[in-house]
């Protein structure tokens, strides 16, 4: 990172649009903000280290409820980073240029997979352990034993799980930091080398992305129920992840702009777009989600419906409602009108919300496997949530001191700035 | 459109000024004059791209169109109308047990409301569009500006016409001349294409609409009169296939039969039976006494039994095979004629032979089918298993418990 930045300082008297050491752009408009997002680091990194090491503690007490609520917050958390990443190549896939003032953003938050490898350490590890209490079929003899599952014990085993993880994690990263350093190198450069070299990428990087994202759904998420198989769960997640980052990257332009960043940079019209691709995909999420449904409850087979019985019966049956409405209804109908996707408060709230909605998704994945009577809140669920948001949040903003915090070397940087929707 | 002329009513010189047509080269250009004539004030003007331009609704000073709501309404009515239309057929209407749901079941129904909604939604949105913006519009007077025909390719066009309020001949032109245009021309009244609609186009609509009437009458007539004729085959090759089906007339052969009988003196794979006491339960026309060689008396084979005699034989036989399965409750109390099953405790049944008994099942007797075609020969066997160890259970001697066994029952 301090290469790319001496290297915009050297390229500042050549290239007009580089802005000046204050991180003024030449449209007049600042676009680093170091002393903000360190503060933000600092708070967020604090809350979210100790709340840690208060799930920490409570965790010893009880390992399993732990698990589960970890798991709960880690995949959150991940849908963001996924999606920060789903989102970055698509933008390059389709030469998108109405985003490129948003796109650093999105590359930032993309760049926190790293993290996220270190963070899932408390699922994984525990299961290459030998641990079952939150993956079942880590025990291998009741797989073995199971008439049901002992055919699947071929891609359900520990080693194979390890491996997978590390593939996942080590092409997510590769590629966030791929998509991260290039861009952080053509801030010094006024060519569009690195604009045509990562569209190329972007194809076949989309495939692998499409690809790690739902085998890591289905053995993060789908195999805690081994049993259980939906061929749309990686969609489903996907949904998930579209959502979230489209919250983040509304909910962090919005603060930035509090903080006197990006203002000049970042119009209506961008963020008329982000709550554009909200609401979208708040349809495109109940989509898959009834599709998944739909067929399950038309074909009505044993192995298939007991995921769904479960949570159509005693506590969570209020959770199931809640999803159709909380998830789809609601921000279908607030998200409607372009006023509101224009409007900087009812986007923010929207946001809020979605990513409200999201966490009480991943919840509804995951509880009932282990509790079946219906939700049971716990602390852990609030500490694990606060410690995980909390260092993602820190991650980024400690990502985000001292570098532009926008892609001022990005030759359709113009077009992006007079972006109009109508 | 010089084709479709009709007359030609007046000659097109000295026709009144119809507006002021000003050409630019680039959106930008266009954007920068839309606004010099937007705040001067003028209402009846227009704008031509190749493509669509971005920001020139607020450079025109246009207003939010009303559209969204109008497809909001469309959607909405499409949304009731599959909810309706589902609910009166499948609840109302002829209702029908589907898979085992409610008659009106809901998540069955979802993507028909969804189609629904997005296909009214879509037709209010194009048609909306069309008729709101006046179109189609099939003749207008910058047809007749040769220049106006780049204005599909790469050119951008901004038009005052002269019916404007505010429209002076000599300020409007200085107004577009101040934004620099690379041509400005006048445009003048079309008195060449006649406003009449051509007559052939009016026939034409009519006999399409008499047309498009006729399947909807033919609908109409069938649902209301009764007929001996085949009802109309809409997809012919669907409805009769060309292909032979079982014990059906096929005139190709001799014998007319659609099916075959195997090439005499041939055995298909797997299917040579030379085994008698095996698949017909006799050796030499006498009735097995024991089980076939092949089939080896078991625990399992008695699980197997049990499990397919509780498929196959309790609708009729019962449970325990008293002849008072469910079937013959029911067919008793119908009383329409029935030769109840036997109950399979009876002396003469427990005497017969195995073979027998492989025989019964395998043909059938009396009004009891032929399970031959259904079950395999090994379950045959194992069926028969278990019906001896029912007999049994009901007629066993003391002399063939063991010694152990005579003390339980004390």
């Amino acid at each position: 990172m301090a290469d790319s930045n001496s290297r915009n300082k050297k390229s500042k008297s050549q290239h007009p649009a580089k802005g000046s050491a204050h991180g003024t752009s030449a449209w007049g408009d600042v676009i680093r903000n170091s002393s903000d997002t360190h503060r933000l680091f600092v708070f967020a990194g604090g809350i979210g280290g100790v709340a840690l090491l208060l799930s920490v503690a409570l965790g010893m007490g009880d390992f399993k409820r732990f698990q589960y609520s970890y798991l709960v917050a880690f995949m959150w958390t991940l849908s963001i980073s996924l999606g920060g990443l789903w989102w970055v190549t698509l933008q390059h896939l389709v030469n998108a240029k109405w985003s490129i003032v948003v796109r650093r953003v999105g590359e930032l938050i993309a760049a926190n997979i790293g993290l996220m490898a270190i963070l899932s350490l408390p699922i994984v590890v525990p299961a290459i352990l030998g641990n079952s209490e939150l993956y079942l079929w880590v025990d291998s003899h009741r797989m073995l034993e199971d008439h049901a599952l002992h055919h699947k014990s071929a891609y359900l085993n520990v080693t194979f799980f390890a491996i997978r993880v590390v593939v996942y994690f080590g092409f997510w990263f590769l590629l966030s930091q791929h998509f991260l350093k290039s861009s952080l190198k053509q801030d010094g450069e006024s060519a569009d080398t690195q604009t045509v070299r990562l569209r190329r990428l972007a194809g076949p990087a989309m495939m692998g992305v499409a690809l790690t994202l739902t085998f890591a759904a289905v053995d993060f998420l789908m195999s805690l129920n081994p049993m259980w198989f939906s061929t749309i769960f990686g969609v489903y997640y996907l949904a998930g992840c579209v959502l979230a980052i489209h919250a983040s990257l509304a909910l962090t332009l919005l603060w930035l702009q509090k903080r006197g960043a990006l203002v000049k940079t970042v119009s209506q019209e961008h963020f008329h777009d982000i709550g554009k691709m909200m609401f979208a995909f708040t349809i495109f999420w109940a989509y898959i989600a009834f599709s998944q449904f739909m067929l399950i409850w038309y074909a009505n087979i044993p192995e298939e419906t007991h995921w769904y019985l479960v949570r159509a019966e005693n506590g969570w049956l209020k959770v199931t409602w809640f999803q159709l409405i909380g998830h789809f209804m609601l921000p279908f109908a607030f998200l409607l009108s372009r006023h509101m996707k224009r409007n900087r408060t009812a986007l923010a709230l929207a946001a809020l919300w979605v990513l409200f909605v999201h966490y009480v998704d991943m919840y509804w994945l995951v509880m009932p496997t282990a509790f079946v009577e219906g939700p049971e809140l716990h602390i852990l669920d609030l500490t694990c949530w606060v410690a995980l948001t909390g260092i993602f949040v820190a991650a980024v903003a400690y990502r985000a001191r001292g570098v532009n915090l926008v892609a001022v070397g990005d030759p359709r940087l113009e077009t992006s700035l007079a972006f109009e929707n109508v | 459109m010089s084709e479709m002329h009709h007359k030609k009513p007046e000659s097109q010189e000295d026709a009144p000024l119809f507006g002021l047509l000003a050409e630019y080269s680039t959106p930008g250009e266009l954007i920068l004059a839309s606004r010099k004539v937007r705040d001067a004030g003028y209402t009846r003007w227009d704008t031509f791209t190749p493509f669509p331009v971005h920001g020139i609704d607020n450079a025109m000073g246009i207003k939010m169109t009303r559209l969204p709501w109008l497809v909001l309404g469309a959607a909405l009515t499409g949304l009731s109308l599959a909810v309706w239309l589902q609910w009166w057929t499948n609840a109302v209407d002829y209702p029908w047990i589907i898979s085992g749901k409610p008659f009106w079941s809901v998540p069955a129904n979802v993507p028909i409301m969804f189609e629904l909604t997005v296909l009214f939604a879509g037709i209010t949105a194009m048609v909306g569009m069309l008729v709101m913006n006046g179109l189609p519009q099939p003749a207008h007077p910058l047809d007749l500006s040769r220049r106006f025909a780049r204005a599909t390719d790469d050119k951008f066009f901004l038009l005052v016409e002269a019916r404007d309020p505010r429209f002076d001949e000599q300020s409007t032109r200085s107004l577009l001349e101040k934004s620099h245009p690379a041509a400005l021309e006048d445009v003048p009244e079309d008195r060449t294409t006649s406003a009449q609609i051509p007559t052939g186009l009016i026939y034409g609509l009519i006999v399409l609409t008499a047309v498009a009437v006729v399947p909807f009458a033919l609908f109409a007539k069938a649902r209301v009169t009764k007929s001996r004729n085949t009802r109309i085959h809409a997809i012919a090759d669907m409805d009769s296939q060309p292909k032979f089906k079982a014990q059906r007339e096929n005139l190709v052969f001799a014998d007319g039969r659609s099916m075959r009988e195997p090439v005499a003196g041939t055995v298909a794979q797997g299917q040579l039976r030379d085994d008698d006491a095996l698949y017909l339960g006799k050796v030499n026309g006498a009735w097995v006494r024991t089980f076939p060689s092949q089939v080896t008396p078991s625990a399992e084979l008695m699980d197997r039994g049990e499990q397919r005699f509780g498929i196959y034989c309790t609708p009729c036989h019962g449970q325990s095979g008293e002849g008072n399965g469910m079937v013959h409750l029911r067919a008793s109390k119908l009383g329409q004629g029935w030769v109840p099953p036997s109950n399979i405790h009876q002396q003469y049944i427990r005497e017969q032979p195995v073979g027998q008994l492989f025989n019964t099942i395998t043909h059938g007797i009396r009004s009891m089918p032929a399970y031959g075609p259904q079950i395999p020969v090994e379950d045959r066997w194992a069926i028969i298993l278990y019906v001896r160890a029912l007999q049994k259970s009901r007629a066993a001697n003391l002399g063939e418990l063991t010694a152990e066994q005579r003390q339980n029952l004390k």
